[in-house]
Order: structure tokens, then C-alpha cells, then sequence
């Protein structure tokens, strides 16, 4: 592609520009003031100016003085994205595999499956802790909570498969039982390998979703909170730099996360194109 | 594994396959023989990639009968069949190197490491990609790839390789310098290939058996040389090119001679060999482009009165090499082409433009089956036909 020849720029380039100066400014400036006051001076409060500079803050997360139980509900999130993360990938790939037979009723199923985005979050966790109630059952962040999660991320999975999907060749699959592949050995050899990029981006998405959920959590995790929730109660209650050491400390967690699957995919993308000749 | 015997005839026997209200292919019968070159020749949409893949096994005829080496097969895996398919896009998987392609099948089976790798190495070797082995799909050209998958599909020791368009995705040159090598590779295996393409310069090229396919029928099934001097039909005529098409009533029938009539004024006569036709039926009839001679019409000529001629304009002059391709428009708007041989064009050349008498002998002329206007439709994306 060859730019145009240079000329005075359009007009809504500048409404463009000073559009997305304004997004970043409002996603970014925020958030870097609580990542410098989570730096806060043993003395500091809440808001500038930094008296010092010093740890104190997250030092206070970890022996949970003041602030809660903020290492268990980092733990219960993490373990419960993980989980989401796995459910939604064997359960979005087998249904996105399984989509593209058209069974009668697919469309139906189809539109079921992805109507949860459109609902409101907080009305599916209440309907969620309802039912448990009913049958009797406890709510926790391991079941109630868990399934509430999954009413959110799995539609997500099975919309990223289907864009995954799009752009798998189909003559892949009809190679490997043509070359005497069991339909197991087509899966677990030719189809998965080939979708693992994708596959990465869907637990990637589940793992995100689940560990920043509110709504679907708020009202199903019981009497244990996970990080959102706790972080939730903090803002009530607690009035120190730990409640940005806590902002500091999730967002590089998100960080890793995303940065981990990334990884993953370029290494993979790579030894595809430019490879070492060893089979992945 | 493979069946036990090595035998790679293909007998399709009242083959129908619908994909719900569209048929597909419509009670088809083909017997290929074993260890031939067979292309499967048509316009994109007659059914010949159906075909193969119902031999291959990754589709189930609705009715009818597959029979390969005289087992019928229909329901069997493609390895329980014996064949083995290479595909349009090849469908190397693209996460396997160049040898652990190759290897795939090997491994599946359970072969030991040294052991696959030792054979692919060697089927590597025969499509000169030994040096290629380490590398992966993505770093290979189309022409590599295309190698690879030969070998890949040959691993498996098929008794039949089904070629779902394999030299499309090539430039101009290699699929010259592949076709080539197909067709050595066939013979040096002695196994059956079954080749599906549009080209049907690449189908008379390679192969034994040529079968002519419109609308999930086959239209005709003959040498390469039969399908193109002797067309069956007007379809086969126009799709294979290389063949005028004219058609007319009976006028006459004279000592063994049929004058046929056409609505414009030009006749033309046949050898009637068999019984005469009626006087006032419907004949079609072709005449190949290079048995047709040009030459300037004098003054006002008509063709009128003449048998075996007609006149028009010139409408397209193109130099092919050894000869020039003539396009000669009649007053109709109907083109008539004639193939005219280099030296003869150049003596005395013409002009576009022109007004032409065109000229061809009685024994030229082959009566065709059917209607004239048979498969014209399907002229338009049938696209590039034989000069």
C-alpha cells in the first residue's frame, strides 16, 4: 500500500486525533496515578502529594493488617480463572468444532448460547444465587460463582472459535483420515495443533473475564470474596495506598496473563514460519 | 493398510450424489482401467471433484456403486480403499516439517521414529525434496508444496492417487514442467491416477482416458486424441475447442452424401454412413478449426450455391507460432474459427476487417450427436478453451 501524496491533512484527522488523545488520557491517566500514590510514603494518603516513597502499602497486603483478606480472594481469583479459563476452552472448542455441522436447531442453540451477553450480569448472578437457594444448595465462588462465570465467558470462547474456525481449511482434517487418522488422532495431531494460537486466545479471554468479573460474582461467591469483590468492599472501608498497592499488583497480574499468551502465540506463529523443523 | 490386492480398477457404477436439492452427479457409470492416467474434465460445478472425492471416501454416494479393484468400497476408510488423495490447497499441515509431513501416516501406524523418517527420506528423495526436509510448509514455494504433498499421498503405497486440481494453484511454467512429471510419476509407479482439472489442455496432455463431464453427466469418455478429433457432441465440441460447429436441415441426400442447410446460407456436406437421414431433420455437425482454409472473397462473394463454405469478416487475427488463429464473424454474428498454418497465413496475410470465403472439405465434417445448442450455457464459465 502506498500512502497518498502528501497534503494538508482532513479535518477529522484532527477530530480523530484529539478523540483518541482523549481516551488515552482518560484510560491511562487514572490509572498511573494510583500506580504512583500505591507507592505512597509510610506517612501518605490517599491523594497527592507523595510524602515519600516506600513499599509500606503492599507490604499491608500481604500481612492483612487493616485491609481484609485481600491475599485469599488474590488466590481464590486467580484459581477460579483458571478453572473458568479451562472449562471455556474444552467447552467453546468441542462446540465450535461442533457448530460447523449444521445439526437442526444449531441456529436456535446458537442464539440461546450467545443471548446471555445481552442480559444484565447482575440479574443472572441474583437468578443464579436464587436457584441455589431453592434446591438448597450453598453458594459458593467454586460452584454458584463458577457457573455464573461461565454464563459469561463461554459465549465469548464460542464467538472467538467460530472467527478461529473461519479460517481453518477443512482439507486439513480430510488429509489426516485420507492418510489413515482415526478421528481422535485428527484431533489431538492435526486439528488442535493448527488451532492452538487460537485456542490460547479463547483461555486467554476466559481467564480476563473471570478474574475481573463483577456482576455475575457479586451476588454467587458467598461468604468468600473474590479480588474484585474484596476490592469492592476496600473502597468502603479502607482508606490507605494499600487499596492502590492492591490496583498495582492486580493490573500486573493482567499484564503477565495477556503477556504469557502472547508469547505463546508468537512462538508458535514463529516456529511456523521461520521453524526449527521440530514438530510443535 | 492397504487391501490386499494391487488392483486399481475404478468401476462407478449408477453413481447418484445429491447435497440436498442439488444433484450433483446424476447416475453416473465409468470404468476406468487399472494403472491408467484418467482426467476428469468440466466446466467448475459438472461434479468431477465430486467424483473423486466419492472414490476417495470423503463423500457417500446417494445410490449407486463404487467398486475399486472389484471390492465395492463405498463405506470403507480411504487406506481400507487403497488410495490416496492430494489436494487443491494441498493441505500440508502447517505444523509439521517438511518431513514430518511426509512421515504422517507412518506414525499414525505406529512406526518407530528411525524407521519413518528412513522411508519418508526416501519418498522425499524421488520428488527431489530431500535437501527441503527440515523445513516447514509456510517456507516452501507452491511448486515445493505441491511436491511434498505427492510425497505425502504416496506413503501411504495407494493403489490409487486421486488429484483434486493439482496444478492449479501453479504458475504458467511449472504446471507445464509438473504435468509432465505426474505423468512420469504414474508410470513409474504403475498405479491408477485420477486427475480432476478444467484445463483441457492438461487433460489431453496426461492423459489415457479423457472423460468430458456437463451437469453431473459425462458427456464422453474416450482417448484424448477421440474426445478432441471425434467430439460426440456439440458440447464436447465447443468445450474441448478446437472443432466449428455448425447445424442445418437435410436438403439432399446424394450417393451416400448429406447436404445440410443452415439458416444463413452456408451448407455444408457429410459422408452418411448408416442410414439416410430424413430429408428436413436437424443435423449438427463439426469441423475442425485446421482443416478449415481462408481466403480473400472476391468483389461481392457470396457462399451461396457453394457447399462446404461460408463467408464473413475477420474478426480476430492471433499468431500462435505455428499457426494463426483466424476469427471469422458471419453476417449472423456466429463465429467460425480457422486455424490457419504459419506459412500459408504469411503468403498472402489478411486483414482484420476483411471479407473471407472459408473453405473445408466433406470428409472434415463429423455429424455430432444431440442438440446443437447443447452445453453452450455452460460455454461462458467453462473460460479458456482450446486456440
Amino acid at each position: 500500500m502506498k500512502h497518498a501524496t502528501a497534503g494538508p491533512r482532513p479535518w477529522t484527522f484532527y477530530v480523530f486525533a484529539s478523540f483518541f488523545a482523549l481516551f488515552v488520557l482518560f484510560l491511562y491517566g487514572p490509572m498511573t496515578v494510583i500506580y504512583i500514590l500505591s507507592f505512597q510514603g509510610p506517612t501518605g494518603g490517599l491523594t497527592f502529594p507523595m510524602t515519600g516513597f516506600s513499599l509500606r502499602w503492599f507490604h499491608a497486603l500481604v500481612t492483612a493488617e487493616r485491609v481484609g483478606d485481600i491475599g485469599g480472594a488474590f488466590n481464590r481469583s486467580i484459581v477460579l480463572a483458571v478453572i473458568v479459563a479451562l472449562l471455556t476452552v474444552v467447552l467453546s472448542v468441542a462446540a465450535g468444532l461442533g457448530f460447523r455441522r449444521r445439526f437442526p436447531g444449531s441456529g436456535v442453540v446458537f442464539y440461546l448460547a450467545i443471548a446471555s451477553l445481552i442480559m444484565p450480569g447482575l440479574f443472572v448472578g441474583l437468578g443464579i444465587a436464587v436457584g441455589f437457594q431453592l434446591l438448597g444448595l450453598d453458594i459458593d465462588w467454586y460452584t454458584s460463582a463458577l457457573g455464573a462465570q461461565l454464563t459469561w465467558t463461554l459465549p465469548y470462547g464460542l464467538l472467538i472459535m467460530f472467527a478461529v474456525l473461519g479460517r481453518f481449511n477443512r482439507a486439513y482434517e480430510e488429509a489426516a483420515t485420507d492418510l489413515g487418522a482415526t478421528s481422535w488422532q485428527r484431533l489431538r495431531e492435526v486439528v488442535l495443533p493448527i488451532l492452538l494460537p487460537g485456542i490460547i486466545g479463547v483461555a486467554l479471554f476466559g481467564f480476563t473475564l473471570s478474574y475481573d468479573e463483577f456482576p455475575r460474582t457479586v451476588l454467587t461467591a458467598g461468604t468468600r470474596n473474590t479480588l474484585p469483590l474484596e476490592i469492592w468492599a476496600m473502597t468502603t472501608n479502607v482508606t490507605s495506598p494499600a487499596l492502590f498497592a492492591v490496583g498495582t499488583v492486580t493490573t500486573i497480574v493482567s499484564f503477565i496473563a495477556i503477556g504469557i499468551a502472547l508469547i505463546s502465540i508468537a512462538v508458535i506463529q514463529r516456529r511456523r514460519t521461520r521453524g526449527s523443523g521440530e514438530p510443535i | 493398510m492397504p487391501s490386499g490386492t494391487r488392483n486399481g480398477e475404478i468401476r462407478i457404477v449408477d453413481v447418484t450424489k445429491r447435497f440436498g436439492d442439488l444433484t450433483a452427479v446424476r447416475d453416473l457409470s465409468l470404468t476406468i482401467p487399472d494403472r491408467s492416467y484418467c482426467c476428469l474434465l468440466g466446466p467448475s460445478g459438472c461434479g468431477k471433484t465430486t467424483i473423486l472425492r466419492m472414490i476417495a471416501g470423503h463423500e457417500t454416494p446417494t445410490t449407486g456403486e463404487i467398486r475399486i479393484g472389484g471390492e465395492a468400497v463405498v463405506g470403507l476408510t480411504p487406506v481400507q480403499r487403497g488410495t490416496a488423495m492430494m489436494f487443491q490447497s494441498y493441505a500440508l499441515f502447517p505444523h509439521r516439517s517438511v518431513l514430518d509431513n511426509v512421515a504422517f501416516s507412518l506414525k499414525l501406524r505406529g512406526a518407530s521414529k528411525a524407521e519413518r523418517h528412513r522411508q519418508a527420506r526416501e519418498l522425499l528423495a524421488k520428488v527431489r525434496m530431500e535437501r527441503f526436509a527440515d523445513r516447514l510448509p509456510a517456507q516452501l514455494s507452491g511448486g515445493q508444496q505441491q511436491r511434498v504433498a505427492l510425497a505425502r499421498a504416496l506413503i501411504t503405497n495407494p493403489r490409487v492417487l486421486l488429484l483434486d486440481e493439482p496444478l492449479s494453484a501453479l504458475d504458467e511454467y511449472l504446471r507445464l514442467r509438473m504435468r509432465g512429471e505426474l505423468r512420469r510419476v504414474q508410470k513409474d509407479l504403475g498405479i491408477t491416477f485420477i486427475h480432476v482439472t478444467h484445463t483441457q489442455l492438461e487433460a489431453i496432455a496426461v492423459a489415457d482416458l479423457v472423460v468430458v463431464m456437463a451437469q453431473g453427466r459425462i458427456e464422453q469418455a474416450a482417448s484424448a486424441r477421440e474426445i478432441f478429433t471425434t467430439p460426440r457432441s456439440a458440447y464436447v465440441a465447443r468445450f474441448m475447442g478446437g472443432q466449428n460447429v455448425l447445424s442445418g436441415t437435410v436438403e439432399s441426400v446424394i450417393d451416400g452424401h448429406a447436404i445440410v442447410a443452415d439458416e444463413h446460407g452456408a451448407s455444408f456436406s457429410t459422408v452418411v454412413d448408416g442410414p439416410n437421414p430424413l430429408k428436413g431433420s436437424r443435423l449438427v455437425g463439426s469441423i475442425r478449426r485446421d482443416r478449415v482454409s481462408v481466403s480473400k472473397a472476391q468483389g461481392c462473394a457470396t457462399a451461396s450455391g457453394k457447399v462446404n463454405a461460408l463467408v464473413g469478416e475477420v474478426h480476430a487475427i492471433e499468431y500462435q507460432g505455428s499457426y494463426v488463429k483466424v476469427t471469422i464473424q458471419r453476417p449472423t454474428g456466429e463465429e467460425f474459427v480457422a486455424n490457419v498454418i504459419d506459412d500459408d497465413f504469411f503468403r498472402d496475410p489478411l486483414d482484420i476487417g476483411d471479407s473471407v470465403l472459408a473453405r473445408w472439405s466433406a470428409r472434415d465434417v463429423l455429424i455430432l450427436e444431440g442438440a446443437p445448442d447443447a452445453g453452450a450455457a455452460s460455454m461462458d464459465e467453462a473460460g479458456g478453451m482450446l486456440v
